[in-house]
Order: structure tokens, then sequence, then C-alpha cells
């Protein structure tokens, strides 16, 4: 197999590709500063891993105190920054990599990846909104700085324009279904509810089906293909059961202040208000747990440290991107091949 | 019943009770979610297209399909003319059959065309094919003022391919039809 390296030797397009990655990591670190971000730097392997249901964190032997430990890749640096903002630090950013056991190495994955994450005290998911979209302009004007007028704030991605004028279009989870799906979200809150409607739409679905299940199988299908390619969408209130480190909202408990980012097709990150009450976390993370176990995967303890700081956290809003499908967006490359050098596919192929 | 694990491109699949062709096939994870296969189908009797998300294990019905195993003869405009070994049956086939394949055929391939109700609909390109090579500039190695590790040569079909510098007209290379590239030299 021809490695990206021996291919970038004769490839303009692919090389630029590269430089452009460099600008627009340095003009994320830019924004961050100019903004009184203070950049941290977090362990990428733990003792205790996140326990998020659905990801499956890396094992590692480490040679330690003259035992071999078990010790974890991090799926994400979220659990530490929590820490960080507990001990004082208001404003703090982290670009770094992170690591997923499940994932396939294609177009829009790698088990290696950059993780962008930002989190701010004293603010929530709608100051969070308002970051990311200056932060995309303010990387746009770094790495196209001479864009005329009408075309200022748009860039290519696959043949289609994309506007990222600001304010960005936002969409209610709820609205979103009724818009798209036809669907009144606040009646479809449980798994039967969720269960029958999508029999009724002619989905297919199982006894091991889960509401998460359902309501993706809905979501994939019928609203996220049909959002408007030619601007970015922040989609926000997310039910409470698919947001557990998010805050309730206090008008709507059954909704959680949790958004995502889309644009180009692309699923860039994923916010929240962050849960600042430790029970209703400890609650979380032990259901979380039960799940895990349910589907076989492998189960950790609750890392009670974060726990202790979530109850000294201040009321917090945070965020992680995905770099390199970020890199894709202002690159126009199709895959996340093309913005890495070594891809895993090309590491570990067959 | 099969499920999401046995798909992927070139299955045909029951989709509402109608034979459709595996044309794309993506793992998705919305949201730290479970894992989801976003598919592309091609409704065999209608030609539409359509995009399906399924939640990965989910259960789908793979349709079996004839299988015969075919010897390339020639290509007439955008035509490619197959033989069937046992019953010297004659094909013609489009490249929406070949699905991108046709640029590694070469004179007596053997390929495995699939058949629903009678008609050629895919096939089964082999993963590895031999090609003599027809063009090759000399490329010595150790010329690194260049910094090139590859060039391109030209297989006796006339496909061009990188290949590593150590490779001479009259070699023979064996290319890997999934990835268009260069695997070793025969």
């Amino acid at each position: 197999m021809i490695q990206n390296w021996q291919a970038l030797k004769d490839d303009e397009k692919k090389r630029d590709i590269f430089f452009l990655r460099a600008k627009i990591i340095a003009s994320v670190r830019d924004f961050f500063c100019r903004e009184g971000f203070l950049e941290v730097e977090t362990p990428n392997m733990v003792r205790l891993p996140g326990m998020e249901p659905y990801l499956d964190p890396i094992k590692v032997a480490l040679p330690f105190g003259g035992i071999k430990r078990d010790a974890y890749l991090t799926t994400s640096p979220e659990y530490a920054m929590k820490k960080i903002l507990a001990a004082g630090f208001p404003k703090i950013f982290q670009i770094c990599k992170s690591f997923r056991g499940g994932e396939e190495a294609d177009r829009l994955h790698n088990p290696e990846f950059t993780i962008l994450e930002w989190y701010r005290t004293e603010a929530d998911y709608k100051d969070v909104m308002a970051d990311t979209e200056n932060l995309f302009l303010h990387i746009l004007r770094s790495i196209f700085p001479e864009k005329p007028g009408a075309e200022e704030n748009l860039i290519v991605y696959q043949n289609k324009k994309i506007d990222l004028s600001l304010p960005w279009p936002r969409l209610t989870v709820r609205e979103a279904f009724e818009k798209y799906a036809k669907m009144n979200l606040d009646d479809n809150l449980t798994l039967e509810a969720m269960a029958v409607s999508a029999k009724a739409k002619g989905y297919v679905v199982s006894q091991d089906d889960r509401f998460d299940d359902i309501f993706f199988k809905i979501f994939l299908n019928e609203i996220e293909p049909n959002f408007d390619q030619a601007r970015p969408v922040i989609l926000y209130d997310w039910p409470a059961q698919l947001a557990a480190l998010s805050r309730r909202k206090t008008d709507d408990p059954r909704y959680a202040e949790r958004f995502e980012v889309y644009a180009g097709g692309l699923e860039l990150g994923n916010a929240f208000s962050e849960l600042s009450d430790s029970d209703e976390q400890r609650d979380r993370l032990t259901e979380e747990r039960d799940l895990r176990k349910k589907i076989g995967k492998e189960i950790y303890d609750i890392d009670e440290d974060f726990l202790l700081a979530i109850r000294d956290m201040p009321k917090s809003g945070g965020i992680a991107m995905g770099v390199d499908r970020m890199v894709m967006l202002f690159t126009d490359a199709k895959s996340m091949e093309e913005v890495s050098f070594f891809p895993a596919g090309q590491i570990f192929e067959n | 019943m099969a499920s999401t694990q046995d798909i992927k491109r070139g299955v045909v699949i029951l989709w509402k009770n109608e034979p459709h062709l595996v044309v794309e096939f993506e793992h998705i994870m919305p949201g730290k979610g479970s894992a989801f296969v976003r598919t592309k189908l091609k409704n065999l009797k209608s030609g539409k297209v359509l995009e399906n998300t399924f939640k990965v294990g989910e259960k789908v019905d793979v349709v079996d399909l004839e299988k015969r195993r075919v010897q390339y003869l020639y290509a007439s405009g955008d035509k490619f003319a197959f033989m069937d070994n046992t019953s010297y049956e004659q094909f013609e086939v489009g490249t929406d059959v070949l699905a991108g394949f046709e640029k590694y055929l070469k004179e007596s391939l053997e390929v495995i065309l699939l058949f629903s109700e009678g008609s050629p609909i895919t096939c089964e390109f082999p993963k590895k094919v031999s090609y003599k090579v027809t063009e090759a500039e000399p490329g010595v190695k150790g010329d690194t003022a260049s910094g090139r590790v590859t060039k391109e040569v030209t297989a006796e079909n006339g496909l061009k391919i990188r290949a590593p510098l150590f490779i001479k007209e009259g070699d023979t290379i064996i290319v890997n039809t999934e990835t268009g590239e260069y695997a070793e030299r025969a």
C-alpha cells in the first residue's frame, strides 16, 4: 500500500492541506489566547476513563510503582478539564489527541484523532455557541484573508457553498423533529412512544432497541440529511437521556442544554451547559455504567475525584470539536485520511 | 436473516420488498451514540437511488444472487463483452455493472458476474490482478535529488499506476483493484 508520505512527495495539492492544517491550528490558539483562555495539557493516559456507553477506551498496561497497572487512553480530556475549572481557572482550552477503540478508520473516523475542547465558567451553552461561530470566522480570516466582499464568509466544501455568516441557524431538536420528521418530540420521549411512532413510519424496531437507537434511526434518515447544506446548523436542547453530562433545562427538565454543530454534512462538535450537581452526576454516571454492563462493554469505577470537582465547579459551558473534521471542512478534503500524515488504516494495514 | 455485518458494496438486499444494490456503505456514530451504517441503495427494478441508515446489527434481507464465472472478451464503446466459460453464452454489460472496475480489465481476465432474474447486475472483481508493464521511465534507486519514491508506469491495458522506482518495462506487477494501487512485483 502506498503510504501518504510517499504520495505526498509528488502531489502539491495534497501537501497544501498540511500547511493549511498548521495554519488552522495556529489560528485556533490565537483565537483562544485573544479571548483570554489558558491553554492546558491533561493526561492522555488515565486510571478511570469516561463512562460514555458507546465508546471503547483503549486499555494499556502501565508498569508503575513496581507493578503492571491497567490504564486507559482518554476518549476526551473532559473530566480532567472540569477538575481544572473546579481549581479556579475560569477559561481553559486544549488541543490534544483522543483515542476511541471502537472506531473504524474511515472517511470520518480514526482511532486516534485530534480534539479541541474549551470551557468557560459563569457561562452556559449559549455562550459556547457564540464562541463557536466566532472561532470559525476567525479561522476563515486567518487562512483566507483576502476574500472579496460578497464571498467574505463563504467556503466551498465538496462542491457546495457554505455561508459561515453570523448568526448561524439555530434549531431545537424538538423543532427539527417537527419540521423534518413531522413528529411531536414532547410526546415521544419514552422508549414505548418512540417505538410506536417509528413503527408507524415503517422503521424496523427490534426488542433490544433503546430510546437512542430509535431516536437516531429517525434522526439520521429523516432529519440530518435535510439540513440546509448551505449553512452550518446549531441543533440544541436535546432529550435529557441523550445528554448525561449536561444540565437539564430549568423550564423543561425533559430536555438538556446540549447542542451539536454541523456543517457540510459533518458533525463537528458536541457542547453542553455543564452539569454541576454532583448527586445528579453520580446518578447519571451510574445509569451509564449499568448500560455499559447491559450491552457487554467493559465497566469502570466512577471517578470520585471527578464528582468532588463537580461540586466545586462553577456554572460552566464547554464543547468538544473534532479538529480533523474542521480541517477537512476548511481544506475541502473528503476524508480524514487526507488531513493526516499517517492514518491508522495505513499504519495497521491488514 | 442476515444483518448489517453482511452488507457491503455490491451486495443486494430486499428493501421494502424490492431488490436493491448497495452502492455505497459507510459507518457513522452520531453524537457519541451507537453505530449506524449509512447506505446508498439502487432499486434494481426502477434504477432509483435512495439513502437509508441502518443501526448496526439490524436484521437485513440479503438476496442471494446467481454467480457465474465469465471471461472478458473485448470492449465495444461503453459496453464490455464477457463469455460464460461453461455455457459459452456471451453477455454485454455496462459500467453500471462493472462499477468502476472496467479500468482494470485485461484480455481473458476472469470475473464473477452476479445475476438477478437472468440479468447481470453487479460483479465480483478479483482483488488483485497482474499486468505486464509496457511503459516505464528508467528510475534509479537513490534518485534522491528529485526526492521521488514512485513513478508512473503503464500497464498492458493502458492503465497508469504509480509504482516503485525499480519497476522496469517488461516486469509484471500486481495491482490491488480495491485501492487502485501497486501491491507488489510478480
